[in-house]
């Protein structure tokens, strides 16, 4: 048999994920008192929850090298990438550039994620949209927010 | 009893200027969602969340209800005109539905959708008037290990109804328990896996964690597959069904609302799960069950009363025992909490006009969408034609001001982009992220009446087993564990969740 019949790849990033998760947990609760189980420290329920995922970790990659061959489904950098940098530009913009920069940078940003835009439609739609969350969120809802950059 | 004095509070509650008006907006919004693919009840409560800061409790609960309800009728005018489901539970609706439009009958199987979604909405209001007092007052009686036990229980039982690997259900229900108890422990004041970040000692904001799983991560998955959409243009003429139309449907509007009904009181329930089951019963009943699937009227009858039907019913365990069967019921949750209100079975005592005037508003938000809806049909198709190129941007802005708004600070944001890249990791590997957002949840509801009890026992686990009403839920839990190990009712039930 070959060795490359073998593995289900999702299965595999799955455990893998949680094996990673709970050595995480553990690290992280190491100093936490566990007490006993008539009286729980802070770390009881944790740890315990920690080392169970690790256990559900273990037997979902084993089960996954041990099945059929079954690939990741293919990943498309741009629409991720694009949508993750467009949240990271909201973040940055939004305390020192206020909400009209921050959403134009977003709507910007988030617009590359398809292939299919045009330039005109979505010019008009941001400037649109950058309006209707100014109007709505700061005028109406009254959200703590600066409406323009300050120095 | 006293059930009129209880509908008269809750009516004169609902029936106020101002929640008629938020029940209204609710509903359109909700309306909205539904008619749009992409976008779900879950993350637009999720975004108006923070925004009802500022209402009063009672006309914030009323506003998102409606938008949970109302987008089940939304969805399912898409899904007739254009076949597309607006939302999953407006999926089955797709099948007869668009072939009774393609026949030139749109205008009937709109007028049917909405009429057995108007029955449902009914029978489900009364439902829950009916069942809250008595289940009630049996929660009352519950202490630590029974609520420990029924948590118990509906986590395996939103497992089991979940779709996919229950075996993966349960490791994500279990890390979405584990990140709940992110942040100071309640009992020592110890931070707990905080990793020294001031931002989530309290624990992770609510918002950002469901917006990133279920927004952002979605709208990334969701831009890797082509969106085509047809629309069945044209105009819609003749809405009345006609007399045979009626009769064939109402006895399937009965069958939809009682599968409906039930299947939303349990745990993992809500509106995506009863219209599937509906309509492989009305296939089985049905004399003719190979014309399903061609254009029938019980294939969209059924199915659109069940989702209505298990939308509201949905609402049962939360109001009744403070207990979310799934992660919209545990947004809800969250909107109560911001209120300064416990949810639980002292709420129905405690807070009669909320708990009344939320259940009349359900039935008269009912009857809003069905006026409302049948005659703005050409508005909502003709928002259709948004491309979706064009949307999903809107969708990020609207998520990144929601996150910012549930805290007030950008960290949020930063913490729905960390959780937007793990729900494009379980979209990738095929893992669904519900189980996970109400172990979230109930996580720390979860640790805190097991520590309360194992306390109170001296630390001997046989407590949950021999009190009675524990015992008997825990068992219900065993049973549901053992029923997904068997694998002739596990291939049963994927058929069921395909069809």
């Amino acid at each position: 048999m070959k060795m490359t019949s073998r593995g289900d790849r999702p299965d595999m990033a799955f455990g893998s994920f949680l094996i990673l998760l709970a050595i995480l947990a553990l690290f992280g609760t190491r100093t936490l008192a566990v007490g006993t189980a008539a009286n729980m420290g802070p770390g009881y329920v944790p740890r315990a929850l920690a080392w169970i995922i690790l256990g559900f970790g273990v037997i979902i990659t084993a089960h996954g090298l041990w099945t059929r061959f079954r690939p990741l489904p293919p990943i498309l950098p741009r629409p991720l990438i694009c949508v993750l940098v467009s949240l990271a530009i909201f973040a940055l913009i939004l305390p020192k550039g206020g909400l009209v920069l921050a959403t134009l940078g977003t709507m910007a940003c988030s617009t590359f994620a398809a292939t299919d835009y045009k330039w005109r439609e979505s010019v008009i739609f941001a400037v649109i949209i950058t309006i209707f969350t100014v109007l709505l969120f700061v005028n109406a809802l009254g959200l703590p927010l600066s409406v323009w950059p300050q120095w | 009893m006293n059930f009129i004095d209880h509908l008269a509070i809750g009516f004169a509650t609902a029936l106020s200027i101002q929640n008629l008006l938020f029940c209204l907006f609710g509903v359109l919004v909700g309306t909205l969602v539904g008619v749009l693919p992409g976008i779900s009840p879950l993350n637009t409560t999720a975004m108006l969340l923070p925004f009802t800061f500022g209402l009063s409790p009672t006309s914030a609960m009323i506003m998102l209800a409606g938008i949970f309800y109302g987008a089940q009728y939304g969805g399912s005018t898409t899904a007739i005109l254009v076949n597309v489901p607006g939302e999953t539970s407006a999926v089955v609706t797709c099948l007869d539905g668009y072939q009774m439009a393609r026949q030139g009958k749109a205008g009937p199987a709109l007028a049917i959708a909405a009429i057995a979604s108007f029955f449902a909405g009914c029978v489900a209001t009364v439902v829950i008037a009916i069942l809250s007092e008595p289940l009630a007052a049996l929660a009352m009686k519950f202490t630590a290990p029974e609520y420990f036990s029924l948590l118990v229980m509906g986590l395996i039982a939103a497992v089991v109804l979940a779709h996919g690997s229950p075996f993966k259900a349960i490791a994500m229900m279990l890390m979405g328990v584990l990140t709940g108890l992110v942040g100071i422990d309640v009992n020592s004041g110890v931070p707990r896996l905080t990793f020294g970040i001031p931002d989530i000692a309290d624990g992770m904001d609510f918002v950002p964690v469901v917006v990133g799983l279920f927004g952002i991560g979605e709208v990334a998955a969701n831009l890797e597959i082509p969106q085509d959409r047809s629309i069945l243009a044209g105009k819609i003429k003749n809405l009345m069904p006609s007399w045979t139309d009626f009769k064939a449907a109402f006895p399937a509007i009965l069958r939809g609302t009682t599968v409906g009904t039930i299947l939303g009181i349990l745990p993992g329930g809500g509106a995506a799960l009863p219209p599937f089951a509906a309509y492989a019963l009305e296939k089985k009943v049905s004399r003719h069950p190979e014309r399903f699937g061609t254009g029938v009227i019980e294939g969209v009858a059924s199915p659109e009363s069940a989702n209505n039907a298990g939308a509201q019913t949905s609402f049962i365990p939360l109001l009744t025992m403070g207990i979310p069967t799934n992660p919209l019921m545990a947004l809800m949750i969250g909107a109560l909490m911001i209120q300064g209100i416990q949810p639980g079975p002292a709420m129905i005592h405690e807070q009669p006009a909320l708990y009344w005037g939320l259940v009349a508003s359900m039935w008269i938000g009912n009857l809003m969408l069905v006026v409302i809806n049948l005659p703005l049909v050409g508005m909502w198709v003709s928002l259709l034609r948004i491309p979706y190129r064009l949307l999903f941007p809107a969708i990020i802005l609207f998520c990144c001001i929601g996150a910012y708004a549930s805290s007030n600070s950008v960290f949020s944001v930063w913490l729905m982009l960390g959780w937007g890249i793990l729900g494009y990791f379980f979209n990738k590997v095929g893992v669904q992220p519900a189980p996970m957002v109400l172990g979230f949840v109930l996580g720390p509801m979860l640790e805190e009446n097991f520590r309360r009890a194992m306390l109170l026992s001296g630390g001997h686990p046989l407590v949950f087993v021999q009190r009675p009403i524990s015992a008997t839920l825990l068992a219900v839990a065993a049973i549901l564990i053992v029923v997904m190990i068997f694998p002739a009712v596990r291939r049963k039930r994927e058929e069921a969740l395909k069809e």
